[in-house]
């Protein structure tokens, strides 16, 4: 059975690129075939984190439009077996498709691959209605910050009313520091605000910014703590069981103090 | 040096409050708002509303209403408490 997954937060600038990169690796990594497809019409950027854009000869308009066919469109990626991107139109506009062109061009791609991963653009409005179209299922990214818990919020309940599956979320550029002093919401904090089960936790960390500058996932990088992150939610996303492991305690002189004299857990657990 | 102790200060001395509990509580409000499309204006209206008939069946101590909107698992619940001071029906009733 194929499934559409569709990455989305409301808030701009959260992380759905980097985690529709990374999952769609991943999950091409695990031995299945993935499509991933950028819907952000006009603003397209799921081809420079995946490093692809520079064998982009058509789009998903031109795909939607009938200009060229939909294997013409698809860019496989090299590094891995089964990995394909459909990158946005560039020059044209969210209105230039609709829920229903969306929803017919998932149906053709659920044909083909075992997930089709949507790269959903920021805000509540055409780009979000197209991208929710042909899903089967959502992931909400989040930072602990209010603003973007706030508009997490918003768009759970717009993908509840939309007849799919309770979503699950993504906390994004956890800072383990930051929580130990008080200074961020912790994971129990945020899912008692938005009371969807938990899919996954990233922490903010120099390789998300790495991988992007290279065109290289993290989630290909064995040793990367984001890529491990990635991994570990992947696992989760095909079904298996996978463990919240504590992040890297804060290693700073102050933290290992603290340790020594018994104020702060040895281990936090995320 | 000067970060370790400010930290050393605010063990011995008390530390601030930590600043998730602000983003927390703000985001408690901010979420009801968010989903009960109500203004405060109407808020303070249909607590008057309420108000009127509860005390057309008892004497209600007005200093002691409790009336807030809660929000616990993501859905929406009105909490309120009122304090009666006699229990007998009024005569109007
Ligand atoms: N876990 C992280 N750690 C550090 N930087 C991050 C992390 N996740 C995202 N970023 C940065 O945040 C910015 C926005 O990420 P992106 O995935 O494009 O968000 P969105 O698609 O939601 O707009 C990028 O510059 C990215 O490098
Ligand atoms: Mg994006």
């Amino acid at each position: 059975m194929s499934q559409c997954i569709v990455v989305t937060s409301g808030k701009g600038g959260v992380g759905k690129t980097t985690t529709s990169a990374n999952l769609g690796a991943g999950l091409a990594l695990a031995g299945n075939r993935v499509a991933v497809v950028d819907a952000d019409i006009g603003l397209r950027n799921l081809d420079v984190i995946l490093g692809l854009e520079n064998r982009i000869v058509y789009d998903l308009v031109q795909v939607v439009e009938g200009e060229c066919r939909l294997k013409q469109a698809l860019i496989r990626d090299k590094r891995v077996e089964g990995l394909f991107l459909l990158p946005a139109a560039q020059t044209r506009d969210k209105n230039a498709v609709s829920p229903d062109d969306m929803r017919r061009l998932v149906g053709e791609l659920k044909e083909e691959f075992d997930y089709v991963i949507i790269d959903c653009p920021a805000g509540i409005e055409q780009g979000f209605k197209n991208s929710i179209a042909g899903a089967d299922r959502a992931l909400i990214v989040t930072t602990p910050e209010v603003s973007a818990i706030r508009d997490a919020d918003r768009i759970i309940g717009m993908v509840e009313a939309h007849d799919l599956p309770e979503p699950e979320l993504i906390i994004n550029r956890y800072r383990a520091g930051m929580v130990e002093r008080g200074d961020m919401m912790n994971k129990e904090d945020i899912l008692e605000i938005l009371a969807i089960p938990l899919i996954g936790m990233v922490p903010d960390h120099e390789d998300v910014i790495i991988s992007a500058n290279r065109g290289q996932p993290a989630v290909f990088d064995e040793n990367s703590v984001v890529g491990q992150a990635y991994r570990r939610i992947t696992d989760r996303v095909v079904g298996h069981e996978v463990p919240f492991p504590s992040f890297e305690t804060p290693t700073g002189m102050w933290a290992t103090m603290k340790r020594w004299m018994g104020l702060a857990p040895m281990r936090e657990v995320v | 040096m000067r970060g370790i102790f400010k930290k050393f200060q605010d063990t011995v001395f008390g530390a601030p409050p930590a600043s998730k509990d602000d983003a927390k509580q703000r985001l408690k409000v901010l979420l009801i708002h968010d989903q009960v499309a109500l203004t405060p204006a109407q808020l303070d209206a249909m607590r008057e509303e309420i108000m009127d008939v509860i005390s057309r069946y008892v004497e209600v101590d007005d200093n002691g209403v409790e009336f807030r909107l809660s929000r616990e698992d993501g859905a929406i619940s009105l909490v309120s408490n009122v304090p009666v001071r006699r229990v007998t029906a009024r005569a109007s009733a």
